[in-house]
């Protein structure tokens, strides 16, 4: 079927650019989902004491690691095929 | 510079009746960290000096009118100082002068308040009866009959009439209830009572008062005649603040620097006729510190040798511009004595991390004006820390955004050849790089840049991660031995390099070293660096990662990074298992499982990359759409397309201070103190008092 449409090299092109979306955008809900209760707590803490909110803010970014990864591997993704 | 400053243990020594003059000598000098004493057998803690308690109480009288004027030390700058014994002087007389002054303007402006308060307590009580329209004489003192004034949820006339009919009642609206006045034989109180309490009765106390109307007037008259004199004395309040800040705040500079040398005693050792205070003295200070206190004789200053237990306090000690870093690094925690200081090294690499991610001149110069403005306004010494850091880090910026050739977004877009196109400065941008073909020194926004920069900035994650393990084998080293430290972290250092070089031999075989602009680098290394026979980076490529077994010809790709990276991880797997079986026992062997953390965190500097390109486009489209709004034909939507640019690019740099910013700090915190940074130290705070308000 996929064959009669498009060429291999066109779907495997395709395939890698959904990949490498669903690689940042999933990571990216997780990385989410991670924060909102690291925020939620950490906003409670900054409103108990003003003093909290450099720690705060840092421990709300700590899960981003997680988008880098699948920035990552969109990007060698993106290299091999794109 | 990377080590807190050497301390030196000391005890001063002398007869108790010279205690006074040693808290003076001793509060002036302002070096000695006084260590908490222990009361061992002859010494128990001193006790206060006879003035600590009256010192307290005024100082306690002081602040109470320092903090109802609203005075904050913190952003006064005095016009004028005044010396300690101007203000021993003038103390009495002053503080009976501002008793008098301030403290019964307080007093009175309270009166004032409650005055109001009872005022109006009334007028809520008489408006309601005003409304009710009955005069307060036919409301009460009836022998036979009895009389409810008050509020009810509902109108209760029909649940009343079952009990009597006999009865008269009035009824008005008033602010969402019903107000009622019920008169009824004194028989039937009781039973009416029960009844319009079911219906949320609450009672209103008729005062006496014959013209509703009158006394409303007089409250209203007497209301105001309150509130224009609370605002006389505010004003008077307000002079006094004006004229008298500076004393004041001097005054209470001075009682609390009374107060520190009165309870001095408490902090030292007192036998029946001697005193003893032990604490830690810079050691570059020692001899000016010594010859000072021992000036005026009959005080001994002697050098303690330093037994295991002591726990010197931490003075962190960097030059000027790595000091303003010591708030982040403190942030995190102070280091301990016998730690690494690791500001100095922050200092360097959050700036340029900073730099390098969001890498802009526009955005970098705006931060820079910014800060060097906000400076002016937040005078506290914390802020003043933190906006210097703000200026390196633009100045950071600016210097990356000429590299990268972005002044509020890039001008050049691959697929979009014209500059004008793509930045409204676009053709000026590209006329600044003439020097270099109109191209930008590195250009991240084209697919070899971000190729490149990718491979750059995990260089970075290794050399860190690696620098991170080695300044940790020095801290475990100093503080308990090298067989622990070589256990503890020489273990990963060595598993660490051998991931790297992994890394190595994957990208050589990628041809990153090999192949010109586009695949790699150019040619660093030479093309056959292969172990199996000779083979060439081309065929290599087949095969990246050589596993015996899951590849054919994994030959090929064994290359001498390969090579060399299998002895390190053996080594590194046998000192893991000689460190961790003893402790864990035989499934301590899965905690070599860390070791892909230490790869995750290599990865994780790849937000150095990541971070800038998501400014960048975001710069971009901002710049596209108002061009694209902003030119012919559409030229009428020219105010919308500067709005567009304006509101974008705020809010891009809003982003851009914050993001950069964090992660850096992140990369800092999470992936480079972990390695070696323990903390836990004690801040050295001297005992005296850097003087503000007061002159020397």
């Amino acid at each position: 079927m996929v064959d009669a449409l498009i060429s291999d090299e066109a779907f495997i092109k395709g395939c890698a650019a959904v990949g490498a979306g669903l690689a940042v955008g999933l990571a990216g809900i997780g990385a989410g989902a991670g924060e909102s209760g690291i925020g939620a707590a950490a906003v409670g803490a900054i409103a108990e004491d003003r003093g909290f909110l450099g720690l705060g803010l840092l421990f709300t970014v700590i899960p981003e690691t997680i988008v880098i990864f699948g920035l990552v591997i969109s990007f060698i993704l993106m290299f091999a095929y794109g | 510079m990377l080590k807190p400053e050497k301390m030196v243990k000391i005890s001063v020594v002398g007869p108790k009746e010279r205690l006074e003059y040693a808290s003076e000598i001793l509060h002036k000098v302002n070096l000695l960290h006084i260590e908490d004493p222990k009361e061992a057998e002859h010494f128990r803690i001193g006790e206060p000096l006879e003035k600590a308690s009256i010192i307290s109480r005024t100082l306690v009288q002081l602040r109470s009118y320092i903090s109802y004027l609203k005075i904050d030390p913190g952003r006064i700058a005095p016009k004028r100082k005044y010396r300690s014994k101007e203000i021993e002087e003038m103390l009495s007389r002053k503080l009976e002068e501002y008793q008098e002054q301030i403290g019964t303007k307080i007093e009175e402006n309270r009166s004032i308040d409650e005055k109001i308060r009872s005022l109006e307590d009334e007028l809520r009580i008489i408006e309601p009866l005003k409304v009710l329209g009955i005069p307060s004489r036919l409301l009460k003192g009836y022998k036979n009959l009895r009389c409810f004034v008050g509020f009810v949820k509902e109108n209760p006339v029909d649940e009343l009439s079952k009990i009597t009919d006999k009865f008269d009642a009035v009824i008005k609206e008033y602010e969402k209830e019903l107000l009622v006045a019920i008169f009824v034989k004194a028989e039937y109180g009781d039973e009416f009572f029960r009844t319009l309490q079911a219906y949320g009765y609450r009672e209103l106390p008729v005062p006496d008062i014959e013209d509703y109307d009158a006394r409303i007037n007089e409250i209203e008259r007497e209301k105001e005649e309150l509130l224009n004199r609370k605002k006389q004395l505010e004003t008077e309040i307000e002079e006094i603040k004006v004229k008298e800040a500076d004393l004041l705040l001097a005054i209470e500079e001075y009682l609390s620097t009374e107060l520190d040398k009165s309870e001095l005693p408490l902090r030292a050792l007192v036998s029946k006729y001697t005193f003893v205070i032990v604490g830690y003295v810079p050691a570059k200070q020692l001899d000016r510190f010594k010859s000072e206190v021992e000036k005026g004789g009959k005080i001994v200053v002697e050098v303690i040798e330093e037994e295991e237990e002591g726990v010197p306090p931490t003075k962190l000690s960097n030059p000027a511009v790595i000091r303003d870093y010591e708030l982040l690094t403190t942030t995190y925690a102070t280091p301990k004595y016998k730690e690494i200081d690791p500001t100095a090294i922050m200092a360097i690499f959050f700036t340029i991390f900073f730099g390098m991610m969001l890498g802009d001149m526009g955005y970098g110069l705006l931060i820079t004006i910014l800060a060097l403005y906000l400076k002016k306004i937040f005078r506290t010494e914390g802020w003043q820390k933190l906006l210097n850091i703000a200026v390196y880090c633009g100045i950071s910026s600016i210097i990356f955004g000429f590299i990268y050739g972005e002044f509020f977004g890039p001008f050049i877009i691959p697929g979009m050849e014209e500059p004008s196109k793509v930045h409204f400065l676009g053709d000026a941008l590209s006329a600044l790089y003439t020097f270099n073909h109109h191209h930008p020194l590195f250009d991240r926004v084209e697919e070899f840049g971000v190729k490149a920069l990718l491979f750059i900035v995990l260089l970075i994650g290794m050399i860190k991660m690696l620098w991170g393990f080695a300044l940790g084998f020095y801290n475990v080293y100093v503080e308990h031995g090298m067989k622990e430290a070589i256990y503890e972290k020489g273990c990963w250092f060595i598993g660490v390099l051998g991931l790297v070089m992994l890394i190595f031999g994957f990208s050589y075989n990628l041809g990153i070293f090999t192949s010109p602009p586009e695949e790699g680098f150019g040619k660093l290394l030479p093309d056959n660096l292969y172990i199996l026979g000779s083979y060439t980076v081309e065929e290599g490529r087949a095969v990246p990662l050589p596993i015996p077994g899951l590849v054919d010809g994994w030959q090929a790709g064994v290359n001498i990074f390969y090579l060399l990276a299998l002895p390190l991880l053996i080594v590194w797997f046998v000192i893991f298992l000689k460190a961790e079986i003893p402790k864990m026992g035989i499934f301590g062997i899965i905690m070599a499982v860390e070791l892909l953390t230490w790869f995750g965190q290599i990865i994780s500097y790849a937000r150095l990359l990541a971070i800038g390109l998501s400014s960048v486009y975001i710069a971009f489209v901002i710049n596209y759409l108002s061009i694209k709004i902003g030119t012919p034909p559409g030229m009428a939507l020219l105010p919308v397309a500067v709005i567009l640019l304006i509101i974008g690019h705020a809010g891009n740099l809003l982003l851009g201070i914050l993001d950069p910013g964090l992660q850096s700090l992140r990369l800092h915190y999470v992936e480079f103190f972990t390695k070696f940074f323990e903390g836990g130290g004690k801040e050295y705070s001297p005992f005296g008092r850097v003087k503000k308000f007061l002159e020397d």
